[in-house]
């Protein structure tokens, strides 16, 4: 069912912990799971939500997102009823196209919406792993007669050293206070960055901020607001498990958690698919003598090696004699005979020629860049 | 407004396909599962879409639900234009009578309106039970080169299998003297594909006259072809020499994904310059657990394997349990192998379930089939060569 709420995806976080993976591509764009990108389950959320209008606000390395999503058609987003735009930045007398924070690109990204039409916006950054239901979050929402709710985690997955928004709930679930990148966080709700609100009331506040010379949305405009202390704030538990990709350590352990079924659960579901851009490769093809054990393995691979622990993406070859363990190799990356690769991320058309060994420790994996030959 | 296009493409998938068996109770024979990831349909609407031909007919009549899904509005295949596009076309009534598709050429005739919206030049005739790859283009431009009234595709078969096949006798320029159906004295192992080009107008008048005689079967090999012949029309052979397979039999349907796992393959789906598209579920990649072994397969994304697969085809959504093992089998969308089952030889089609300790199919003899939504339970054993379905 449709509901009256319009969606906004900002992709445009730096993520330097993030290293090669991000180098050439937004968060948003990151290869996960084998055959999606992260965008891909913020999409299947709003979607299943209801939401039948998505903003995408990009910012720097856009082209992957733009080429991933193309017209929305995977996701029936390309309709006249339904339909998701793509908002690129650009230059004009007060934007130079370069957004310090999301209040930034949210002022940048007005008229979009103004054009919308739905009573409420959801809002959230696309650093974070989750299956939420906006809808019921939507709901809470209006049974509170909330002016703001922001989505939140206790779940220890979610914490992030060093940096991370916590937030102070009271009882009636209000919150009361924000704690922005504290060395140890004193409250165990972390905040997911993604909130609901009316949409004309976002306007405002946005229009206010920015003339007061603002930039970010959290730590500048959310903080002010509450200390006027005029809104009704509310938070919202997400009581399933998050995962948070802010680092290359990160990227690896969240890939790898989904070789167990449990967690495949919580994201996957018959009912609930996952959209991704279709590729429309044949299945996996094993050969005689293939070897693969507790992996994830997409379409149009072809197997004649040793695989265990691992994901691997869309078209990978893994030639006779060649083990793959505890690693992530990215779609269309070639691993020649007799090649050992262990703890590794080998990102998109990585080619590992015969006999190369490349093993790293679990705690610190080796990041090959896209299209290296090794 | 409907644009004119030069060739339009009719896609023959009405036959109830009884040779499959309980296969096609509930399903029309081109909706049928191949090859893991595939429907039978998507290898001629994959090699229209490559061939560049952007208005195909699909003549549906038995079991057309799924069919009709499946198609949709035609994306996978790029088939979803303002030109053109694929089109379902069912029987339906009309002022002088309803009436079912009595043969082929009726349903094309049936469907004159359609074509002539197109006002096209050719038409090209296709049937909805062959795995190949195929560029019509090419077959098209020869048969304008020719200035033919009809161009037939034929390959070579076994001398022994001609029996079986309509055989064209060719002149040296390949242009066809004579046809035998199914000839027990083969002059030529030159065996009709069931593909078709026509020059439209030649074809529209002679299926206005074919379907005027109360004695014709209305059928392109039956009767089509020979009036062609009688009237000394110029016909032409237009020899393939790719792989092609007929999967309207449960032996000829398990052969055919059996080939996939040969080496060197004799019909490589990987090839990009020639994709078979199909319509996509949209499930995760496949999971092989701690307990799973797979060898010499083909496994399709959403499949869960704990037990052991070799020598088999695996559709999406398939769960292979721990302790079971399938081998040199076909197991269709969503079906589930149960702990320590065994499934051998055999066709498991969808939704099919296998309860633990069940046997399915024997190292020999004749393929099982365990037709749509069936339920073997636990511990019980089918014996090679059985169909059972509802």
């Amino acid at each position: 069912m449709k509901k009256d709420i319009v969606g906004l995806i900002f992709t445009g976080e730096r993520m330097d912990q993030l290293r090669d993976l991000t180098r050439t591509r937004a968060v948003a764009a990151l290869p996960m799971l084998g055959r999606y990108r992260m965008i891909d389950f913020l999409m299947a959320s709003m979607i299943h939500s209801g939401m039948h209008n998505i903003g995408i606000i990009m910012q720097k390395n856009y082209h992957s997102l733009m080429d991933h999503l193309g017209s929305g058609r995977e996701w029936d987003m390309h309709g006249k009823r339904s339909g998701m735009t793509i908002l690129p930045p650009y230059m004009s007398r007060e934007n130079y196209g370069v957004y310090e924070g999301l209040l930034d690109a949210l002022h940048s990204n007005l008229s979009f919406l103004r054009r919308s039409t739905e009573r409420y916006i959801a809002v959230c950054d696309s650093y974070i792993l989750y299956n939420t239901d906006y809808e019921k979050m939507l709901d809470e929402h209006l049974a509170k007669s909330a002016d703001i709710t922001l989505l939140y985690s206790k779940h220890k997955n979610a914490r992030r050293n060093g940096s991370g928004v916590y937030l102070e709930i009271d009882g009636e679930g209000k919150i009361k206070q924000l704690e922005i990148a504290p060395g140890i966080p004193r409250y165990e709700n972390t905040y997911l960055a993604s909130f609901i609100m009316r949409r004309e009331l976002l306007i405002d506040m946005v229009d206010r901020a920015v003339s007061s010379g603002h930039h970010h949305f959290t730590r500048e405009l959310l903080i002010q607001v509450l200390r006027e202390n005029y809104y009704k704030i509310y938070g919202y538990e997400c009581k399933d498990k998050v995962w948070v990709l802010d680092s290359v350590d990160s990227y690896f352990k969240t890939n790898l958690d989904f070789l167990d079924s449990d967690n495949r659960g919580r994201i996957f579901d018959r009912k609930r698919p996952v959209w991704t851009k279709l590729r429309d490769e044949m299945p996996a093809l094993y050969a005689k003598g293939a070897s693969v054990s507790n992996s994830l393995i997409a379409d149009g691979c072809v197997i004649e090696g040793q695989v265990e622990n691992s994901i691997l993406f869309r078209g990978v070859s893994i030639k006779k004699g060649a083990v793959v363990k505890n690693s992530i190799i990215m779609q269309d990356a070639f691993i020649q005979r007799n090649v050992e690769v262990q703890n590794c991320i080998l990102d998109k058309q990585v080619i590992v020629r015969e006999n190369v060994r490349l093993v790293s420790s679990p705690t610190y994996p080796i990041v090959i860049a896209k299209n290296s030959t090794i | 407004m409907v644009s004119k296009k030069s060739c339009v493409a009719m896609l023959l998938a009405g036959g109830q396909g009884s040779r499959l068996g309980v296969l096609t109770h509930q399903t029309a024979k081109p909706a049928i599962p191949f090859g893991g990831k595939y429907r039978i349909i998507d290898f001629p609407l994959s090699n229209c879409a490559n061939s560049g031909i952007d208005v195909v007919g699909v003549l549906t009549q038995w079991q057309p639900l799924e069919l009709n899904a499946y198609i949709g509005s035609g994306s996978p295949w790029d088939l979803d234009l303002s030109s053109g596009g694929v089109f379902v076309l069912p029987p339906h009534m009309k002022i002088e009578a309803a009436e079912w598709y009595s043969g082929t050429a009726n349903a094309i005739y049936q469907n004159l309106p359609f074509i002539e919206q197109y006002d096209p030049e050719y038409v090209l005739i296709l049937s909805g039970d062959h795995i190949y790859k195929f560029d019509y283009a090419d077959m098209l431009a020869k048969h304008i080169k020719q200035n033919a009234a009809a161009t037939i595709a034929v390959r070579e078969v076994p001398w022994e299998e001609c029996n079986r096949f309509g055989i064209m006798n060719t002149d040296k320029d390949n242009r066809i003297i004579e046809f035998e159906e199914k000839p027990a004295n083969p002059k030529s192992n030159n065996a009709s594909m069931g593909v078709y080009v026509f020059t439209w107008s030649k074809l529209r008048e002679l299926l206005i006259k074919d379907e005027a005689d109360p004695l014709s079967s209305n059928d392109f090999g039956k009767n089509i072809i020979p009036t062609m012949l009688n009237a000394n029309e110029l016909l032409y052979a237009y020899t393939f020499n790719g792989y092609w397979k007929d999967v309207g039999t449960i032996e000829s349907l398990w052969e055919a994904n059996m080939d996939l796992l040969k080496q060197p393959v004799p019909i490589d789906l990987h090839d990009r310059s020639w994709r078979i598209y199909a319509r996509n579920i949209g499930m995760p990649p496949h999971f092989v657990s701690r307990t799973g072994s797979v060898e010499n397969s083909l496994i399709t994304e959403g499949c869960e394997i704990s037990g052991e697969v070799k020598g088999s085809v695996l559709s999406a959504g398939v769960v292979v349990e721990k302790g079971a093992q399938v081998i040199d089998s076909v197991i269709m969308p969503f079906a589930r192998i149960g702990e320590n089952a065994i499934v051998m030889r055999s066709i498991i089609a969808e939704n099919a379930v296998i309860d633990k300790d069940a046997q399915v199919g024997e190292s020999t003899g004749d393929i099982a089939l365990i037709g749509n939504s069936m339920h073997i339970k636990e511990g019980t054993t089918v014996r090679s060569g059985v169909q059972l379905g509802n």
